[in-house]
């Protein structure tokens, strides 16, 4: 069966010459140069042309010519050969500063000169403009020049070439500034741009050029203030005078990512900086992340320091390492094969709606369309969630925002499926929709589910609340707020689905916990649990947001309908709005101390978006509550937490749980009280501590090896705390810190079950299976670690076999910093066993007694013999033994609970401090961060490699987190679309060091072995990165910020102008 | 829909496909060449980084009308420079990438580097990687990976490399 011919199929030409471009150009036709911004703007919904007007092809439009008296740059040059150019950077440092700006390499590599400037928003007109740039342009009367300035002013003229682009080479005395200001630190939207050029001679400015521009805010020269310049003296220039007159020159809109006022205020700071600081040019690199030597983390004797070159004999390369490099690791998502089908799912795109109709019949009948799902097809319950099942796998009644799934379609190919996709007819009644989880939970507000909004409340109180507060003599109240975080995980939300010869159903769908999945598939289909194989691993990322079912009910009724394999992965922009994210939170906090720093009591009021559904929500809500107080001791405490339900993006579990908000808000409130103290960051922390052995903040018990008081004390000794001096002059530098203290595992009243099997197989592997999921934090590697040190064999000997509910036992999920103890703790539990069994068997095969043979890398050795000698390898033991009698353990078990359980409670927790310093910038606002130091205890490391990994990367998601990711809602609808406005922290934004050590030790009799690592890299981050922040800006923690991610305009607020 | 040829990986190629259809697409639909990644679909994340000409570009903004004549090295097809096997290989020691999906798209932009400059430190390690994001490692490791390898690519170091040119 064929598809269809694709829709929109456009027709490219390659006209020779200008001309023949121009006499092309009718009807929708369109040049186009590099082509970079078409899947931009096909992909915010503008129409395709039905032609393209290929300009690549015609002679003379590429390349650059001149001499040191001015520059010929073809419209059709890339920016990269601007980046790249010797000539551009001897005469016209400025463009090729600005350049480096634009959008990545690999984009620079197609997009073009000319492209940047039709666009009228390109990031190179404020420098072009400063340049007094030429174009040189053909329209239907022929060629002429044009100045650029001009040309901006007039209204586009669509039948017009740009050829080339004309540039004086400036006098060599003139000082120039170049700048663009974006959302983070490079590969970057504009915020603004400036470019300025004083021409002097004799030091008195002969010339002025001064240009704003870039993303939404025109490209324009700023005449008044150029002619003020022109004639002064550049010794006599009145800087703050001239940031003013700035600041009213510029014209800046606002969007939803920054107000017109920040543009406008970055814009004359970066201007009066640049152009005061005599030429100094600002080289696009920005701020280059030097490792600092100088400030080498210090150590106890009892920490490691996790690096490679600290622990070569601990390095172990992952197994799966070079098959993710070169790209030969098939993900889910990568599967294709003869007959597969594409599946698409149609979204309600409106965030709360009642559906009148579905009509499916026109999509159906479209050639290509091999079948088409919706409610109807459901055979079991229409509904699903971890927790609670609120969610409908395809809606029915109504949709309750943007990313509901109303229905799927299976094609021959892509582009038959999205066609389908548009003959789906539904008609809907909009409903009022209520964003805002405050106004969600008033009477007035419309009910999102037939229960009311307040998906959940819980209370707990101790002590005398208000006796306490009475008695104390300071007290800090605050809101908290934090954002919408995506996940992000490179690999979007998908797999593929078919129905094997027996019968079963296999879903092979990137996730967290497979037999779940498998649970909620079930539920949904109407059938047994046995006829289903949910496959998992590997998965691109996950962080939380696979741990839920995503489109695996999609995949698998359209596996089902068709007979056929179908593949489906959802495209980065229905993962944005159809994805779990984490929720916003606000935390209002008050918290009281005594004169001396003691804290006495709390208060806490919480309020979490869920979002359309419940998924894990409760749950965060739960661990968030449990983490208010920290790791410190208050006697009177009141909390209560509310998780609303809102017309907003789902929300769910995301790496911490929860705990790492409300870390923020008690770690800040720390800081917050030490100033009214009089006490350093250090000393009202040692006054609160908990003491090793009490009981957890809701009163139950906890496990030993308590490591706080050896965080604080590492803490304490960081070389960070050392004055660090003014900065360089354009940012001001500060150092806070937090300590973390992360619950493990599911919780007292969550069953919390694990398992894990040792297999022998025919070719002698030994296989370790665990229905955990390989995604990316090293479960493989994990597992040959703990098996290979439980048996005493090689890591190579090893198999693991993981993320498969056909091949491996349930583990439950993989999620909550529980795998790692999972891990090693069913390699404990079956080791001995699997040993012995191994050994017996051999004994008999090799007549000798058991108890005189051990396991040894590679096979079977002599108990008494350390010569590495075998007396049988592995696959020889597998060869001499018929199938079913290769040995064989599997072992279940608990993930260890307290006893408590008036409310969900953890049992294990590791421990951590994270030091942090900073720089903020007293042009933008903008946080970078120097240092992040992480002191770990987790009890051991199970490999090095995996463990500082987890670190690493939480600290940058934290970071992201803290300073740049914010997936914005606006009227129930993302206004964030996908990675060009989500910031993803990039290379330039990672910390400059990163430094990580491990406190290892348990306390005698503490057999719970490695504690998880999974979310303690990103716990402490965000409280430790504001009081830094607060400590820059302002030398107190009074000027912490509140909201995260941070605010850069109110940080250059609560700064003052000091440009 | 005209064919439309091209080199890919050394071997000449000729594929009828709609002239929009992505190079992206062409690698992983037609030709099973999954190692090319998809993120953003934007070019706004790197992960389909292929080598076009000797350059860097986005496979996920290369439309196939923009291929015709055009030299295109997949992931696949690194094998055959030596300065990939060498960066690939440093790359793996430090284990640079935890979920992986980045990384090809890594090594490719490492290996465009390293190609056209052997002597390429960590200011321009920083800047050619600027267009890749990676959301699991925070960098640091797949900095450490990429010094290692400009460690053993520097002139005078132990290999040499004998790059298809």
């Amino acid at each position: 069966m064929a598809g269809l011919p694709h829709p929109g199929s456009l027709e490219v030409l390659h006209p020779a010459s200008v001309q023949d471009a121009l006499d092309l150009l009718q009807g929708d036709a369109r040049l186009v140069a590099g082509g970079t911004a078409l899947q931009l703007e096909w992909a915010r919904g503008l129409p395709k042309p039905t032609r393209l007007i290929d300009l690549g092809r015609i002679p003379g439009l590429k390349g650059i010519t001149g001499d040191a008296a001015g520059l010929r740059i073809g419209a059709l040059s890339s920016l990269g050969l601007l980046c790249s150019s010797e000539r551009v950077a001897h005469h016209l440092p400025m463009l090729q500063a600005a350049a480096r700006t634009v959008a990545g390499p690999a984009v620079r590599n197609l997009a073009t000169l000319g492209g940047n400037i039709v666009a009228r928003t390109g990031c190179l007109l404020p420098a072009l403009l400063a340049l007094d740039a030429t174009l040189e342009v053909t329209g239907r009367d022929g060629r002429f020049r044009e100045p650029l300035s001009g040309w901006l002013r007039r209204p586009a003229d669509p039948a017009e070439v740009l050829e080339a682009v004309h540039l004086p080479v400036p006098d060599s005395q003139s000082r120039w500034t170049q700048r663009k200001i974006g959302l983070r630190a490079a590969f970057t939207p504009s915020v603004i741009g400036i470019a300025g050029r004083l021409d002097c001679h004799d030091g008195t400015i002969v010339a002025a050029r001064l240009a704003v521009g870039g993303g939404i805010v025109v490209p324009r020269r700023l005449y008044e203030i150029e002619r003020r310049l022109t004639g002064q003296d550049v010794a006599g220039i009145d800087w703050p005078a001239l940031g003013s007159a700035l600041i009213a020159a510029i014209d800046a809109p606002d969007d939803a990512f920054r107000s017109g006022r920040y543009r406008r205020m970055v814009a004359a700071n970066a201007l009066v900086q640049g152009l005061r600081d005599a030429g100094r040019s600002r080289l696009a690199e920005g701020p280059v992340p030097q490792r600092s030597a100088e400030l080498e983390m210090p150590r106890t004797p009892t920490e490691i320091r996790l690096s490679r070159t600290d622990q070569p004999h601990h390095w172990h390369v992952r197994p799966d390492m070079e098959p993710k490099v070169s790209g030969t690791l098939s993900y889910l998502t990568d599967r294709r094969e003869a007959g597969m089908l594409v599946g698409r799912i149609l979204r309600a795109g409106r965030p709360h709606a009642r559906i009148l109709s579905i009509d499916t019949r026109a999509a159906e009948a479209l050639p290509g369309v091999v079948a088409v799902v919706t409610h109807r097809d459901i055979r079991g319950e229409n509904a699903f969630g971890i927790v609670v099942q609120d969610q409908p796998a395809f809606c029915f009644n109504k949709v309750r925002y943007v990313g509901d799934p109303v229905a799927a379609v299976a094609a021959v190919d892509a582009a038959t499926a999205e066609a389908a996709l548009a003959l789906i007819r539904v008609d809907y009644e909009d409903l009022p929709i209520v964003t805002d989880s405050e106004e969600a939970l008033s009477d007035a507000a419309p009910a999102i589910h037939a229960g009311g909004n307040l998906q959940r409340i819980l209370h707990f109180s101790r002590g005398d609340v208000a006796a306490g507060f009475g008695a104390a003599a300071h007290v800090v109240e605050r809101r908290y707020e934090t954002s919408r975080q995506m996940h992000g995980f490179m690999e979007t939300e998908g797999g593929f689905a078919r129905v094997e010869p027996d019968g079963s159903l296999a879903v092979f769908v990137g996730g967290q916990h497979g037999a779940r999945d498998r649970l909620q598939l079930a539920r949904i289909l109407g059938r047994p649990e046995e006829t289903i194989r949910v496959v998992t691993s590997p998965t691109g990322g996950a962080f939380g947001g696979k741990d839920e079912l995503t489109v695996q009910p999609a995949l698998a009724l359209l596996a089902i309908k068709s007979g056929k394999p179908v593949r489906l992965q959802l495209s980065r922009a229905e993962s944005v709005i159809s994805g779990i994210k984490r929720h916003p939170m606000i935390i209002r906090m008050r918290t009281a101390c005594d004169a001396a720093g003691r804290l006495i009591a709390q208060e806490v009021d919480l309020l979490a978006d869920a979002g359309a559904y419940a998924s894990l929500g409760p749950g965060v809500l739960e661990t968030a509550l449990e983490h208010v107080a920290g790791p410190y001791v208050i006697p009177h405490v009141s909390t209560r937490g509310r998780l609303a339900y809102t017309n907003n993006g789902v929300c769910g579990a995301f790496r911490g749980f929860g705990a790492n908000q409300m870390t923020y808000a008690i770690e800040c409130q720390m800081d917050a009280l030490a100033e009214l103290c009089g006490l350093t960051p250090v000393e009202i922390r040692r006054r609160n501590l908990r003491a090793q052995g009490s009981p957890g903040f809701l009163g139950q018990t906890v496990a030993p090896s308590e490591r706080l008081a050896d965080m604080l004390e590492a803490a304490a000794a960081s070389p960070l705390w050392d004055d660090p001096g003014p900065g360089d002059g354009e940012e001001v530098i500060g150092t806070g810190m937090a300590l973390n203290y992360q619950g493990n595992g599911l919780g007292s009243l969550v069953p919390d079950p694990a398992g894990g099997r040792l297999r022998l197989r025919a070719d002698g592997l030994i296989e370790a299976a665990y229905g955990l999921d390989e995604m990316g934090q090293g479960l493989l590697t994990s597992v040959q670690a703990a098996v290979s040190a439980e048996l005493g064999i090689s890591r190579d000997d090893i198999l693991p076999v993981t993320g498969d509910t056909a091949l491996a036992p349930d583990s439950s999920s993989t999620s909550a910093s529980r795998g790692g103890y999972v891990v090693w703790r069913a390699a404990q539990l079956a080791g001995p066993e699997f040993s012995a069994r191994l050994t017996d068997a051999a004994a008999r095969l090799l007549d000798r007694p058991a108890d005189g043979l051990k396991l040894a890398p590679g096979g079977i050795a002599d108990r008494r013999s350390n010569s590495g000698r075998l007396l049988m390898r592995f696959r020889d033991l597998a060869e001499a033994l018929a199938p079913e009698a290769l040995p064989s353990v599997t072992v279940a078990f608990d993930f260890p609970k307290t006893e408590y359980t008036a409310s969900n409670a953890r049992y294990i927790f590791a421990f951590g401090a994270c030091i942090v310093r900073v720089a903020v910038s007293r042009i933008t606002g903008a946080v970078r961060v120097l240092d992040i130091h992480q002191h770990t205890a987790a009890g051991p490391v199970l490999d090095v490699a995996a463990y500082l990994g987890q670190m690493e990367g939480g600290a940058i998601q934290g970071l992201g987190f803290t300073l740049t990711e914010d997936a914005r809602m606006l009227d129930g609808a993302y206004v964030t679309a996908n990675l060009d406005t989500y910031m993803l922290p990039g290379i330039r934004d990672t910390a400059r060091s990163l430094s990580v050590v491990a406190l290892e030790g348990l306390d005698d009799g503490d057999g719970l072995g490695p504690r998880g690592a999974g979310e303690l890299g990103i716990g402490a981050i965000t409280p430790a990165i504001a009081n830094a922040v607060g400590k820059a800006i302002g030398q107190t923690a009074c000027k912490t910020p509140l909201t995260v991610p941070f605010c850069p305009e109110g940080l250059l607020d609560a700064i003052g102008a000091r440009v | 829909m005209s064919a439309i040829a091209f080199r890919l990986n050394g071997e000449m190629r000729s594929i009828a496909t709609p002239a929009e259809t992505r190079l992206s697409e062409i690698l992983r639909d037609q030709y099973l060449q999954t190692a090319t990644k998809v993120a953003c679909g934007i070019g706004r994340c790197g992960a389909c980084t292929v080598m076009m000409n000797g350059q860097a570009v986005n496979a996920c903004l290369v439309m196939a009308w923009q291929i015709e004549g055009a030299d295109i090295v997949s992931p696949e097809g690194l094998g055959a420079f030596e300065t990939a096997r060498i960066v690939k290989a440093a790359l793996i020691e430090e284990n640079a990438f935890q979920c992986g999906y980045c990384a090809p798209g890594f090594l490719m932009a490492l290996t465009v580097l390293f190609l056209s400059n052997r002597q390429a430190g960590e200011p321009e390690i920083l800047s050619a990687l600027e267009g890749n994001l990676c959301r699991c490692t925070g960098y640091h490791s797949i900095l450490r990976g990429a010094l290692s390898a400009a460690n053993r690519l520097r002139p005078g170091a132990a290999s040499e490399t004998g790059d298809p040119s």
